[in-house]
């Protein structure tokens, strides 16, 4: 009984596996979870009823034309944006609850940006270490090893002591996941973070994700990015004037979209 | 030519016009800039009234005149019991008219640094103060530098006015020196090289921090 209700709560959005996983764990798997959610930008309606659940360890990527409210979907989830009516949980916490500590929350949630915004008057390892020391209130040497961890891991460990000007896209955007990982948040929020490199600089990027999401990470990717969602992603959103059309496999979704829109969407950024 | 010995006869006078406009400028110029930061914090805080009391205090003080602002300190006041001499109330009158500028610009500056800046670093669970201090400010002062230097070198010129209310500074003493000896040109031209002698190294040191700090990116 309660299962069923817990179906129709979620918007009908069918027997899947990860709902009863989600019960059956008493809630303790759902990671973020949009609940009837809508957004405003005054009279017009950026979000309309979003339900969307995702769980430890997914990795879903959300793709949908120019202004469909993708970045905006996802900068509410560590309340860059608020949403105007609804519920929105992150590990349970409600992100718009004035008794949520916003700033502990966001420790738990990392972000990278299309435009990288990495300090440009720090070095690569002051941009990594920045947080970790005053928000985690890490010693110095904790966080600078921590920081050379993460640049090993990135593939960059000799441009600890570059400035982010001295560096190609590519690598300032792998300098920007290590220091969204030095916190080490539990999500990994990715807003097109390949859409501003040159062409041979995205493969790098996106192996750094690529690895990120086989370790378990719980990962939310707006990317038009096809091979990365067919290899790693588990589900992929479809929006489209701020709805959630489509809640696929990738690999279905790719290769038969149900909706008209995204058939129509699909069709266009893969023909150039 | 220029009739030096009217410096040497006046010097007393000169000197100590010269070191009020000094001391005033100097007091003002720390003032403002303390009080304008505040000003342009409270402007920019994602608090409502705070933004009120900003905008009403700079679009108020900035345009009326100083003298205005002066004049009230200085006569105005008093009736309410509180009085100060020329020179308190002058520098007092400058730090309120020139923190309003000095406000502008570094509201102006802040706002320069790019918003993805402010974001990066409150995803990253900085707090709002966290990140002006290490990532908004740091970037703001360097844009903020030239305009903010123009300010302190409108404050030491601005300064002249307040000789009408009997300040004791540089344009005062030229007054008295010039009602005294019957010059009128040489005396004013050699108050004009001593401004120069505040404001040109002023100039000098602003231009030299801009460079040191645009190389250190
Ligand atoms: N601060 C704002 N005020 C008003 N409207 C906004 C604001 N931010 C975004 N919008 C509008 O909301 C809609 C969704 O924006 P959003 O940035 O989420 O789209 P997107 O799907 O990420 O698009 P893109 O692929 O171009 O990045 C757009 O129509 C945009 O113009
Ligand atoms: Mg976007």
């Amino acid at each position: 009984m309660i299962y069923l209700i817990t179906i129709v709560l979620n918007g009908g959005n069918s027997f899947k596996k990860a709902n009863i996983e989600g019960f059956w764990g008493f809630g303790g798997n759902q990671m973020i979870e949009f609940k009837n959610a809508n957004k405003y930008y005054g009279d017009f309606h950026v979000l309309k009823d979003i339900n969307l659940t995702i769980n430890k360890g997914e990795v879903v990527v959300i793709i949908g034309p120019s202004g469909s409210g993708k970045s905006t979907l996802l900068r509410c989830i560590n309340r860059l944006e608020t949403i105007s009516e609804g519920s929105l949980t992150v590990n349970g916490i409600e992100v718009n609850d004035k008794k949520t500590d916003i700033n502990k929350l966001r420790r738990e949630i990392g972000m990278v940006f299309q435009h990288f915004y990495l300090y440009p008057h720090k070095t690569v390892l002051d941009n990594i270490t920045l947080a970790p020391i005053k928000a985690l209130g890490q010693s110095k040497e904790e966080a600078k090893k921590t920081a050379h961890a993460y640049l090993k891991k990135v593939g960059i460990p000799d441009k600890a002591d570059s400035f982010p000007s001295q560096l190609s896209g590519g690598q300032q955007q792998r300098v920007a996941i290590a220091r969204g990982l030095a916190m080490h948040p539990e999500i990994m929020l990715f807003d097109e973070p390949t859409s501003a490199l040159d062409p041979e600089m995205i493969g790098e990027v996106l192996d750094v994700m690529k690895s990120l999401a086989k370790e378990g990470m719980t990962m939310v990717v707006v990317t038009h990015e096809m091979g990365f969602a067919k290899e790693v992603a588990d589900r992929i959103i479809f929006i489209d004037k701020g709805q959630i059309l489509e809640d696929a496999d990738p690999t279905e979704f790719y290769v038969e979209p149900k909706e008209e829109r995204a058939k129509a969407f699909l069709s266009r950024i893969l023909n150039h | 030519m220029l009739d030096f010995t009217i410096l040497t006869e006046n010097w007393d006078m000169y000197a100590e016009g010269f070191k009020v406009t000094l001391l005033c400028s100097l007091l003002a110029l720390i003032g403002s800039f303390l009080l304008g930061t505040i000003l342009a914090v409270f402007r920019i805080a994602p608090i409502k009234p705070l933004n009120w009391i900003g905008t009403i205090y700079v679009e108020f003080f900035r345009n009326i005149p100083l003298l205005i602002i002066a004049f009230t300190i200085f006569v105005g006041l008093p009736t309410l019991g509180i009085s100060f001499d020329g020179f308190q109330a002058g520098t007092i009158a400058l730090i309120i008219y020139t923190s309003a500028f000095i406000a502008e610009a570094i509201r102006a500056g802040i706002l320069a640094v790019h918003k993805g800046q402010t974001e990066a670093a409150r995803s990253s669970g900085l707090t709002y103060i966290e990140t002006m201090r290490y990532v908004i400010l740091p970037q703001a002062i360097k844009i903020v530098i030239p305009p903010l230097g123009n300010q302190f070198i409108n404050l030491v010129k601005n300064s002249s006015i307040l000789s009408v209310i009997a300040a004791g500074e540089l344009m005062y003493q030229a007054d008295l020196i010039s009602l005294r000896t019957y010059v009128v040109f040489d005396v004013y031209i050699i108050v004009a090289l001593l401004y120069l002698v505040i404001t040109l190294p002023l100039s000098y040191g602003v231009n030299y921090l801009e460079k040191r700090l645009a190389k250190s990116n």
